[in-house]
């Protein structure tokens, strides 16, 4: 920039929490001397409206061309004197913040000399920066209005009714044959008499039919392009082969000679390889799983309404959306084999299991039956997978299995009271609604609860019968009992295959594999990158009323994006220097979000970064290495300026 | 050795993580030795290694580059990337004679500001017992 250096030093006081433990005296006679500053002034509070209005008539007055406001962390009030620089006419990026109350008077508040010297030495690496700093311009995109909305769970169909009702359009994609999640698979809800089935049917009314929300089942997501406003997206509609000229007359299910462990029943019971995971799924149409069909084309030969078409290739869909919510769920944890006994005995069966058994559509009409006969003995085991019972367990807790347990071992007292029910656990944690009441019920109804630390040895005996034996905490003694019955209260894990989507759509994980929030506390349903919103178990263990509030929240949160007409970002995003750039693509495979391209211009191919995909992460800029690649507002020489600033005597 | 030796430590830290950590730091009035000047940047994946040679040939005593925990990035996988240039760059630092203790790549997400004050405590100590970096010696070999 040929025009000559104006700077502007503002140096807020904060009060007495910076001016407390610096002295700003000193620091504004020092500030006075470094190169190309033109004004400095002090004040008790720079963000206030008066602090703000001495920096609007400095930038007049002096003409500034660069402002350094040393103050608090940038976090805070950047966008603060963003717009007070905006407002005077200047271009808002040439800013320069120096954190000396986070970073200075705060943690050397017992060394007033030391905070002042290093008081002084930010503001010296800020004055350097800022001689370097460009103007740049906001970048901004057209909002679309469309969202798409990944799993077809209690979460995703919560998110899907809200935001339907305000009359966006909803892309809801379900990777199964049918929507309603884990959810559908549950038998009766604590505190009502409603089952899992009747929340999803519950939730899909509002949504079926509705001309706001296409379904896509079947449906998985393949590519994310683009950014917040503006994402292009493309899916993958696996082959059902059946339509919907499907009646569900069940003709092809009685030809059909595969025999499968159907995974709705968590295995229970046997399915065929044309099937409908159960009565009431939605849509009603049977659907082929490709896996195990041997092509035989007896259901086709069966069909009376020609619905099945064994030919059928998957389609590819391509939309445009606005935001995207990921509620794309969790996992029941399945204990290994061997795991308390799991696999080796079929009297030892998962918490899921036994939802199914107990209810009266499940693969046994709700009989509780082992063998033909009615378990006498029934013991849960608790935290099954969960708080690192066994090494293959995970570390944390998946808060609904406590009330989980006491409301079947409830629904079994309730129908078998003479039955001796145990549930051994580590702790008691019926944290929800109502769920102490079940907790004190269940004491009341005579199931006992005994507690563990080290994991149950279950033993199963040549005969076929079954001890668990354990160290009890409160009687501080081993004790063996007798079971007809075990029941593994597992927890949640994260889904299989959520990699891949997470990848595909940008957002991290934690290290057990749940997605993270963009801050657990502040902004617990958005994801890290801008316009990805998260909601339901995907983030971790919930319950349904969780999972439905938070499918509500993450709705709620899109709504508020896809309202406005346009999006601002940040333009600390990459650039090429062409002149410099010899078009080796190293950066190219170092960017995370493909955004960089080559692109031949007369005759010479040079690196090109596509602003609406840049997140402005830097990585490129510093594999680069001809240094033509470089990230405004964070230039090489920009940074260069404030090591060599912060070391020069 | 002289006991007034007061090393100069370059910070790169990134806004996201270890950025917010040091704010934390400041919010809970914790302690830390005023010899860590912070340097920003968006992400780790972003610290070329020449920043931290410049840093050592211009007097630097210590240089850390701190960023998110490996799965926590803001920008997916940034931190592994600054991983895999900062394993090399160490090998390139011992080469030149500097000492391993003088450069530390560490995760620091936004809530340990304990482990941002463990690691200052640490690395300074350690440097303190170095003494001033031998410019020369770089110099020689480089």
């Amino acid at each position: 920039m040929s025009e000559a250096l104006r700077i502007g030093v503002y140096i807020c006081h904060c009060g007495i929490n910076i001016a407390g433990s610096v002295n700003i005296k000193e620091v504004v006679e020092y500030v006075k001397n470094l190169p190309n500053v033109v004004e400095v002034r002090d004040y008790i509070f720079m963000c206030s409206a008066p602090g703000q209005e001495i920096i609007k008539e400095g930038i007049k007055k002096c003409d500034l061309n660069r402002v350094v406001v040393a103050a608090c962390s940038p976090t805070m009030h950047e966008h603060t004197f963003r717009n007070v620089l905006a407002e005077a006419g200047m271009n808002p990026y040439l800013l320069e913040m120096v954190n000396i109350r986070e970073q200075c008077s705060w943690v050397h508040s017992d060394n007033k000399d030391a905070a002042t010297t290093k008081t002084k030495l930010l503001i010296r690496m800020a004055v350097a920066k800022a001689s370097l700093l460009e103007p740049l311009k906001e970048i901004t995109f057209k909002v679309n209005k469309n969202v798409l909305i990944i799993g077809g769970g209690a979460a995703g169909l919560s998110a899907a009714r809200d935001l339907a009702a305000k009359d966006f359009k909803v892309y809801l994609i379900e990777r199964k044959p049918v929507i309603g999640g884990n959810t559908s698979r549950l038998g009766r809800l604590a505190h009502t008499e409603l089952k899992g089935i009747d929340v999803v049917r519950e939730l899909s009314k509002q949504i079926l039919n509705n001309p706001n929300i296409h379904l896509y089942v079947d449906t998985e997501l393949a590519n994310v392009d683009g950014s917040v406003g503006d994402f292009k997206i493309k899916l993958i509609k696996n082959p059902r082969y059946v339509n919907e000229n499907c009646n569900l007359c069940g003709e092809c299910v009685k030809v059909c000679p595969v025999d499968v462990p159907n995974e709705y029943e968590f295995g229970i019971s046997k399915r065929k390889a044309i099937y409908l995971p159960y009565r009431e799924a939605y849509p009603p149409i049977y659907t082929i799983d490709s896996e195990n069909c041997t092509r035989c084309f007896e259901c086709v030969k069966v069909c009376p309404s020609n619905a099945i078409n064994l030919a059928q290739k998957p389609e590819e869909i391509e939309l445009r959306v606005g935001a995207i919510i990921l509620a794309a769920g969790h996992e029941p944890y399945e204990p290994l084999t061997g795991e308390f006994g799991y696999g080796i005995s079929n009297k030892i069966i998962t918490l899921f299991q036994l939802e199914r058994m107990l209810d009266v559509e499940g693969p046994t009409n709700g009989k509780l039956k082992v063998n033909g006969t009615q378990p006498k003995n029934i013991v849960f085991i608790m935290c099954v997978g969960s708080l690192n019972t066994t090494p293959n367990a995970y570390p944390y807790c998946s808060r609904m299995c406590c009330s989980s347990t006491i409301k079947n071992a409830l629904i079994i007292k309730e129908k078998h009271p003479d039955a001796n029910i145990y549930i051994l656990h580590r702790d008691i944690r019926t944290y929800s609604r109502g769920d102490e009441q079940l907790y004190l019920k269940a004491g009341e109804s005579l199931i006992r609860f005994a507690r563990y630390r080290e994991a149950p040895n279950v033993i199963v005996n040549p005969d076929g019968s079954i001890n668990i034996r354990f160290f009890e905490e409160t009687l501080q003694e081993t004790v063996s009992l007798p079971a007809d019955l075990v029941v593994l209260s597992v927890g949640m894990k994260p889904p299989r295959d959520i990699d891949k989507v997470r990848t595909i759509v940008k957002v991290g994980c934690g290290p057990e594999g749940f997605l993270r929030e963009a801050h657990l506390k502040l902004r617990p349903v958005e994801a890290t990158t801008d316009g990805v919103y998260l909601a339901g178990t995907v983030t971790g263990p919930k319950n349904i009323i969780e999972s439905i509030e938070s499918g509500s929240a993450a709705a709620s949160k899109a709504s508020a994006l896809l309202i406005k007409e346009e999006v601002r970002v940040e333009p600390l995003i990459a650039v090429v220097d062409e002149e410099r750039c010899s078009g080796c693509s190293i950066c190219i495979g170092i960017c995370p979000y493909n955004a960089i391209r080559l692109k031949t211009q007369e005759n010479v191919r040079v690196a090109e970064v596509d602003p609406a995909l840049c997140k402005g992460c830097g990585a490129c800029a510093a594999s680069c290495p001809t240094g033509a690649m470089q990230q405004f507002g964070f230039k090489d020489n920009q940074l260069k300026s404030q090591v060599l600033a912060a070391l020069i005597e | 050795m002289s006991q007034d030796f007061e090393p100069r430590i370059i910070a790169f830290c990134c806004n996201w993580c270890s950025y917010a950590a040091l704010d934390l730091a400041g919010t809970s009035r914790m302690k830390y030795p005023p010899n860590f000047i912070v340097i920003k940047v968006m992400c780790s994946g972003r610290v070329d290694p020449q920043f931290i040679l410049e840093a050592f040939r211009r007097g630097a005593d210590g240089v850390l580059v701190a960023g998110c925990h490996p799965g926590d990035c803001h920008y997916i996988e940034g931190n592994i990337k600054a991983l895999r240039r900062m394993t090399l760059l160490k090998k390139v630092l011992e080469e030149f004679g500097i000492e391993k203790e003088r450069f530390r790549l560490e995760w620091i997400s936004a809530s340990e500001a304990d482990k941002f004050v463990k690691v200052a405590n640490e690395m300074l100590e350690q440097i303190k017992s170095l003494g001033p970096l031998k410019i020369e010696e770089v110099q020689i070999h480089g």
